[in-house]
């Protein structure tokens, strides 16, 4: 059997590792040493029949040559073919390899079939014949059963396999990491190599020029002199010509008359008087000797000196405002250095972008750290800072940094929980910015509160615009709704909760519509008309208040599936109840237009009349029985609108009523009297019929 | 007591039948009809009992009101009786529409020669509820009764003069003396009907005394509608649904 294909993964790793050895090796002129590669192909390859092995039945393609061979020699004492494989695995185990490749297996020995082994002799480590253990050569050994023996065998081989694995792997890694590092070493030195050669040819420069000037002043002294003296030459050599031609001439006037030579020498005694009066400078005018300088190399010796000297950094780097990682009070701010220059410490100074009124007070603050980040707290929410960063060493300080512009993240809205309206299947929330400044948008979060402190999933709705926001609920639940304003800087805190139960309608009666003769209780629930008459003034007439009939209008959430109250009221008192749209025309009456829909009761004793109207119509209906609480259910997805007594379960009217916009529970009272508005109950039996 | 099926159609999932028996308070063969839901396969229904006016049979319901698609939907058993004994051979029975055959008036005569035959008060609160809880699924403790015409007058009687029998119900002196407990009646009645505006009908007296009485009643007087089973197709739901209310609780 030669080499057959083994599972493509296992093949392919086993090459990668080749070439990655042989890439080292290569690269780092190391010892070529191919045993390396082939040892780790041997290591790897057993693993295979091990996690094989058990299975004895399975016919393995590199058993199947062995397994005809069992097959033809049939020999029947011995059991199954599977224990005759089994057998065979052992020998492979127990006398090692025959070659290079497992796959090649070679029976070192043939043995008689029917006196195959069936122990283990573990203190020679051979297998042997029961019958053989009873022989002088083993006897006091340690036997045991082949099969177990094989077992014990393939797990010591097996965890081998698994540790070679792993040093595979560790090898592996540091290999790469050594081509960094070496990478690294060579990057290291070309910087250092640079700054040395710019350092030294500096030096260079001065010492050459240095030269050149101490050469130039030499010359120039030099010239100096030899003109000074030269001038005195050239005076000497006046002064003797005319020392000579004053001889001459005296001796020529000597040789006169006379009375010529008299003339002459009074003349001539005057000149030679005049002459010799005059001194004759013998002094030297410049001396031989050229003083000693003493040339100025404390330049040369300061950068002689530099050349050890660690130079000031370089300014640093500030990052840009990593994304949600401010809060409402601080901001942790990054900078990074990309030289290798030594920092003792950074300087963070800040202060908060103004609109650049020139007036206001720019306090900057500064901060000194030793990392490469800092939180800077105490700040105000919702607010830009500027930020920039110097980086100090012995030598000095860097330059600033760019200025960065970094924002603390915004206060925690507050939630408007009077104006909070549910339904069984959403809940509408209203809440108050929190910030003096716009922020970015909202995320309002949700938790079922089934049990307070559980660790429910929180649900959260990301990239509000505006203060309000509609989220989808599942009914029968109770919520804690929590809002965050979210901005550059990140979330803010989480404002307080506010609490929704799922579990019916939720709405309470809005006071801007309300009927100036109407009041509303602070829970928004019960609207009562007093029997004391109209303040004197009435107030100005606005589009969004009831001024003719005395009424007020609640508001429902708008969400267009089936909504459920009950109204409280008085048997005797004239009241009307059901819905209107919101721009239902607020000087006419409740029924008496397309947008309202009511059931108004008037009592003129002893009779009850009761009407149902809409766009001024009514049907004719007689009901026995006063109800004294009405329940009303609204399904926008049947358009009806239903009342019932809800006391003794009756049902009193439906409206078949098409609904294009959403309305809202309105109700009125054409005399004194209360009426109060139960919330919150989902939708009896009775009612769930219509 | 032997019934004989007489006709079967499936309607809306279920069964409208019409079975025969020898009635024993009638003394003469009788036919009804019955209207079996979807769910009576699987369970026992409740039972509505139907009572049709003058000169109807056991047909004129089951053919026009166009009840059975609430009737499925609901899971009710409808039963719709005669408005008479038939075949009875008696002298005078067939002289007038509103006496005698086809005007049973759901009251048991008592004078000669009626008395024999025209026992259709204990025919429709005794034996045919006994008939019907022994051969078919329904829930003996769950029975509702509504009627049109002579049939309405017959639901409210056979209701206030049996309190708790009948748990849903569709008569003005019972009311009065009803002492028994909660009853919830709807009635309807169409504003053309001739007979309202000749005076046959005096549904003011009815409700007057309920008020009084306060019996919950719900009376509605619809605009245009007449006496005919156009105005019983028209309402028969709102009846379904509100007897459903009570028996489906």
């Amino acid at each position: 059997m030669t080499s057959a294909p083994r599972g493509a993964a296992r093949g392919t790793s086993q090459r990668d590792l080749e070439e990655d050895a042989d890439e080292l090796v290569h690269l780092y002129g190391l010892e070529d040493d191919d045993e390396l590669g082939d040892e780790f192909a041997d290591e790897t390859m057993p693993r295979i029949e091990v996690s094989e092995y058990p299975a004895a039945e399975q016919r393995d393609w590199r058993l199947s040559g062995e397994a005809a061979e069992a097959e033809d020699l049939g020999f029947g004492g011995w059991g199954s073919e599977g224990q005759c494989q089994d057998l065979r695995e052992a020998y492979r185990y127990a006398h090692g390899r025959a070659s290079e490749e497992y796959e090649c297996y070679v029976i070192p020995e043939e043995e008689d079939e029917e006196e195959a082994p069936d122990v283990f002799c573990a203190t020679c480590k051979l297998p042997l014949r029961a019958l053989e253990k009873v022989l002088e050569e083993h006897k006091g050994h340690e036997v045991t059963p082949l099969s177990k023996a094989l077992e014990s065998a393939k797990d010591e081989i097996h965890k081998n396999m698994c540790r070679l694995e792993k040093q595979i792997i560790e090898m592996e890694n540091f290999a790469c990491h050594l081509e960094e590092v070496f990478i690294t070493v060579e990057e290291n030195f070309g910087r250092q190599e640079q700054n040395f050669e710019s350092h030294y040819n500096e030096i260079l420069e001065t010492l050459a020029q240095k030269y050149e000037e101490k050469i130039l002043a030499l010359g120039e002294k030099k010239k100096e002199k030899l003109e000074a003296l030269y001038g005195q030459l050239v005076s000497c050599g006046e002064n003797l010509d005319t020392c000579k031609e004053l001889m001459e001439t005296v001796e020529e006037i000597c040789h006169e008359e006379k009375v010529d030579f008299i003339k002459d020498a009074v003349a001539m005694a005057d000149r030679l008087r005049k002459f010799l009066e005059t001194k004759t400078d013998v002094e030297l005018a410049a001396q031989p000797a050229l003083e000693d300088q003493t040339l100025d190399f404390s330049d040369v010796e300061q950068l002689l000196g530099s050349i050890n000297t660690i130079p000031a950094p370089s300014a640093p780097v500030i990052n840009p405002q990593a994304p949600s990682s401010a809060t409402g009070s601080s901001v942790r701010v990054c900078w990074s250095l990309f030289s290798d220059d030594t920092v003792e410490s950074y300087q963070l100074s800040y202060r908060p972008v103004r609109d650049g009124s020139p007036g206001t007070d720019h306090t900057e603050s500064t901060v000194t750290v030793k990392e490469t980040y800092c939180s800077v707290a105490n700040l105000e929410p919702n607010t830009q800072y500027e930020f920039r960063v110097t980086a100090q060493n012995r030598a000095g300080l860097s330059p600033a940094s760019e200025r960065a512009v970094y924002m603390t993240a915004p206060s925690p809205p507050v939630i408007k929980s009077k104006e909070v309206r549910s339904c069984e299947e959403a809940a509408l929330i209203r809440w108050e910015s929190g910030n003096l400044n716009p922020v970015d948008s909202y995320t309002v979060e949700l938790t079922q509160a089934e049990a307070p402190g559980a660790a429910g999933v929180t649900e959260s709705v990301v990239g509000v615009p505006t203060c309000e926001a509609l989220v989808q609920l599942q009914p029968r639940q109770s919520y804690a709704i929590y809002v965050r304003a979210l901005n550059v800087g990140g979330p803010s805190a989480r404002s307080e909760p506010a609490t929704v139960h799922t579990t019916g309608s939720y709405f309470r009666l809005d006071e801007q519509t309300c009927h100036p003769w109407l009041a509303i209780s602070e829970d928004g629930l019960t609207a009562v008309r007093s029997e004391r008459k109209a303040p004197t003034r009435e107030p100005p007439p606005r589009s969004t208040r009831f001024s003719r009939c005395v009424a007020v209008m609640g508001n429902l959430i708008p969400v267009r599936g089936r909504h459920y109250w009950e109204v409280e009221v008085d048997e005797r008192s004239d009241y009307t109840v059901g819905v209107a749209s919101e721009d239902v025309p607020k000087q006419e009456d409740l029924g008496a237009n397309r947008l309202s829909w009511c059931m108004r009761h008037t009592w003129a004793a002893p009779r009850h009349k009761y009407e149902f109207l809409h766009n001024k119509t009514t049907p004719d209906i007689r009901i026995t029985v006063p109800p004294k609480k009405i329940g009303i259910l609204l399904d926008y997805e049947n358009s009806t609108l239903s009342f019932f007594n809800v006391d003794i379960s009756q049902h009193l009217y439906t409206f078949s009523c098409q609904l294009p916009q959403f309305v809202h529970p309105c109700l009125s009272l054409e005399k004194p009297g209360r009426l109060k508005i139960h919330n919150g109950i989902p939708v009896p039996k009775h009612v769930a019929l219509y | 007591m032997a019934l004989k099926q007489i006709s079967s159609n499936k309607c809306f999932g279920g069964l409208q039948k019409v079975f025969e028996h020898d009635s024993v308070e009638l003394n003469c063969k009788m036919k009804f009809a019955i209207y079996l839901p979807p769910k009576a396969e699987t369970g026992k229904c409740p039972a509505l009992y139907w009572l049709s006016g003058l000169t109807c049979t056991e047909q004129n319901f089951i053919s026009k009101s166009g009840y059975h698609q609430a009737a499925s939907e609901h899971g009710l058993v409808v039963i719709a009786p005669d408005t008479s004994p038939r075949g009875c051979n008696i002298k005078g029975e067939d002289e007038s529409w509103d006496f005698g055959t086809g005007a049973g008036f759901y009251v048991d005569a008592t004078e000669h020669p009626w008395k024999t035959n025209y026992r259709m008060y204990s025919y429709v609160t005794e034996e045919l509820p006994q008939l019907i809880n022994a051969n078919f699924p329904v829930d003996p403790q769950r029975m509702s009764i509504f009627g049109h015409s002579m049939g309405g007058h017959g639901a409210l009687i056979c209701a206030l003069k049996n309190p708790g029998k009948y748990k849903a119900y569709d008569a003005t002196h019972l009311v009065k003396s009803f002492p028994g407990s909660q009853l919830d009646i709807l009635i309807d009645q169409g504003k053309d009907d001739q007979f309202l505006s000749d005076g046959q009908l005096l549904p003011d007296n009815f409700i007057a005394a309920c008020a009084e009485k306060k019996t919950p009643v719900v009376f509605r007087l619809q605009e245009g509608y007449d006496h005919s089973y156009y105005f019983i197709a028209t309402f028969i739901t709102d009846h379904i649904r509100h007897h459903a209310k009570y028996l489906n609780a």
